[in-house]
């Protein structure tokens, strides 16, 4: 596991109330609440029953409809950019900057953060998420779909969040892949809460939580 | 805070440099514009009290055009290229507006330095202050910037981007160009400009302060 | 409510009457075209107070992100945008009388035009977004980023150049120069007017409202 003088001892909760979303038509979800502060969440359902949109929620990227979501360390509310930085997201839509590396794009969200962005730890954070040293140092828009998938993972890391929410996060990878990204699930299960959203069950490994979707 | 916005604005700038999108673009419609007038019109094609009041308003005119051209290409490729989550989740909204403003203003700049050489080559130009064009063209290229940026942000997800910009962008920086080219017409003439000046560099502000308040709430979702 | 919307009517007949019968023409204008001031000038308040209400409701949605302020800022816009024409409109007329062109790009003139493309731009943009919620965000955030930038359209454009426009009803002295006849008649429109536009703005936000609840886009 990578450590780094930023990150926080404390525990982060996140807790979600009343959630509800829809776009026109009947609500995706509705009435959901739930609270964690550690361990893992495996949020599962079908293809379009709302994962993505509910994780993308949690992660601050989408208005629910009604309700409200909540972070909090020892029992006080989070500032806007600490909110930002406790959270860790990685979806099947996120996408980097082609003309800059791999290293280079984790190096300047780091920076654009004021934080310290030196280029041993970048490159450490990135082969801990299995990139080579070749890939490092390429352009992003000649990654394969593993590679950037690897490179997702290691973008939720990058401020080492109280709470790591992974969308789909074996899409595109290969056995090697899968098995980083069980390991990483483990590792940051035993400090942080994890939100798995995924089709496949075996990403999900004895969770502490469990939400279903799609019950229309 | 300002480091932050500078790298934005140098991650931008590295891109730039990297695929050239935007500035070849740009340039190519300012050298095509300028071609254009100077065939058509050429330093003598004009009699002589005509010439600074007219010179004054195409000098804007392709500036404004070349701006629409690669301006909107701040938010519109983060859109397109799928990027702007990973920004919308790591950043707040009036940074990631105020670094792409400054990158913005640096490109306008880079156009201003095209056009102005070629007004002077082309058309005859004949500038009797140049501290008050410098100045001029700083304070609108400024507000233009900032402008267009704010555009560009609002617009990135719309249908019909290209004229949609123009058309929204129209009417809320006709008094800024209006004001610019009665001040480069002073510069021109040699006379007082400290009022038009005064007015743009009001508008500056003003422009830059509700941007900057409405950054966050332009980007969501 | 319903009162005053029935007064209405009457009221703005007896205000048009009136224009055209009791005050005398003033003078220094040309035949009766003096009496414009009674339609063109409320047209010209009415557009820009769509604008400030316009304004006022994006501002409303954004704190409490509730449809029914965004319908009535589309309303007024839309209201304002009918207003504007007919203030372009009238004011091309008197032109056309007192100097013989319909146009003549006075500052005054250019700005209204300006408030107006102002009006097409902001309705453009919401055709342009297809999410609601999204529409109504974007259009909030243009209609107040566009009224800080307003008071450079409307004051200093008009300064820069001088203006063959007649001189406002308010002017430096801070005096109204009208005569009694006149200025009763003025106001009165001034009010008819006003009562116009708001009625016409919550019956455009009403059927926008029951639009959204029938499921059928705003068009």
């Amino acid at each position: 596991m990578v450590s780094s003088p930023d990150a926080v001892p404390t525990t982060t909760t996140l807790s979600a109330e009343n959630l509800d979303k829809r776009f026109s038509g009947p609500p995706l979800f509705s009435g959901l609440s739930f609270s964690a502060s550690r361990g893992l969440l495996a949020v599962s359902g079908r293809n379009g029953s709302g994962k993505t949109t509910l994780l993308k929620i949690l992660a601050g990227l989408v208005r629910p409809s009604s309700g409200r979501v909540t972070l909090s360390r020892g029992g006080a509310a989070l500032t806007p950019r600490e909110q930002r930085l406790a959270v860790g997201w990685a979806g099947p839509d996120l996408a980097f900057y082609g003309e800059l590396t791999g290293e280079e794009n984790l190096r300047f969200f780091r920076k654009a953060n004021r934080l310290v962005a030196e280029s041993g730890e970048i490159r450490n954070r990135l082969r801990d998420a299995g990139l080579s040293d070749d890939a490092i140092g390429r352009r992003v828009e000649e990654y394969s779909t593993g590679m950037v998938q690897r490179l997702r993972i290691a973008f939720a890391r990058l401020f080492d969040p109280g709470i790591l929410m992974l969308d789909e996060p074996t899409a595109g990878l290969d056995a090697e892949g899968r098995e980083m990204v069980r390991r990483v699930i483990e590792e940051s299960r035993r400090e942080s809460t994890v939100v798995v959203a995924s089709n496949d069950e075996r990403d999900f490994v004895d969770p502490d939580q469990r939400i279903a979707l799609g019950g229309r | 805070m300002v480091s932050s916005v500078l790298a934005v604005a140098a991650k931008d700038a590295t891109q730039e440099l990297r695929r050239r999108v935007a500035t070849l673009a740009v340039l190519f419609f300012a050298a095509t514009a300028l071609a254009l007038i100077s065939y058509a019109i050429g330093p003598f094609g004009l009699p002589e009290d005509d010439r600074p009041p007219l010179q004054a308003a195409l000098f804007w005119i392709i500036l404004f055009f070349a701006a629409a051209t690669g301006l909107p290409r701040a938010f519109v490729q983060e859109e397109e290229t799928g990027t702007l989550l990973a920004l919308r989740k790591t950043l707040p909204g009036s940074v990631v507006f105020a670094g792409k403003a400054l990158f913005n203003f640096a490109l306008f700049l880079a156009i201003a330095a095209v056009v102005v050489p070629g007004f002077l080559l082309l058309l005859d130009w004949k500038i009797a202050s140049w501290g008050l064009l410098a100045a001029s063209v700083l304070a609108g290229g400024y507000g233009l910037s900032v402008v267009s940026t704010f555009l560009s942000a609002l617009t990135a997800r719309a249908s019909q981007k290209n004229v949609l910009f123009v058309l929204v962008a129209f009417p809320l920086v006709l008094p800024l160009l209006v004001t610019a080219i009665a001040a480069t017409l002073e510069a021109a003439r040699g006379g007082e400009a400290w009022m038009p000046l005064r007015v743009l560099i009001a508008y500056d502000g003003a422009a830059s302060g509700a941007a900057y308040l409405l950054a966050e709430t332009a980007w969501e979702d | 409510m319903k009162a005053l919307k029935l007064l209405l009517l009457p009221y703005v007949a007896a205000v048009v009457a009136a224009a055209f019968l009791w005050p005398a023409p003033a003078k220094g204008f040309i035949g009766e075209s003096s009496r414009i001031v009674f339609f063109h000038v409320p047209c010209a308040w009415t557009s820009s107070l769509a604008f400030l209400v316009a304004a006022g409701a994006s501002f409303a949605y954004l704190r409490s992100r509730n449809p029914w302020h965004d319908e009535i800022a589309c309303a007024a816009v839309r209201t304002g945008l009918v207003f504007g024409i007919l203030t372009l409109i009238t004011g091309s007329l008197f032109a056309k009388i007192m100097w013989g062109s319909w146009w003549n790009w006075d500052p005054r003139e250019s700005s209204y035009l300006l408030l107006v493309f102002l009006y097409a731009a902001y309705l453009f943009l919401r055709s342009a977004i297809a999410d609601p919620e999204r529409r109504a965000r974007i259009a909030a955030v243009y209609a107040l980023f566009a009224v800080v930038l307003m008071p450079f359209l409307v004051f200093v454009a008009p300064r820069i150049t001088a203006s063959l426009h007649p001189q406002t009803v308010i002017n430096p002295q801070g005096k109204i120069l009208m005569d009694t006849p006149t200025r009763a008649v003025f106001f009165g429109a001034l009010a008819g007017f006003s009562g116009v536009f708001l009625w016409m703005l919550s019956l455009d936000a009403r059927a926008a409202r029951l639009a959204r609840s029938r499921g059928v886009r705003e068009g």
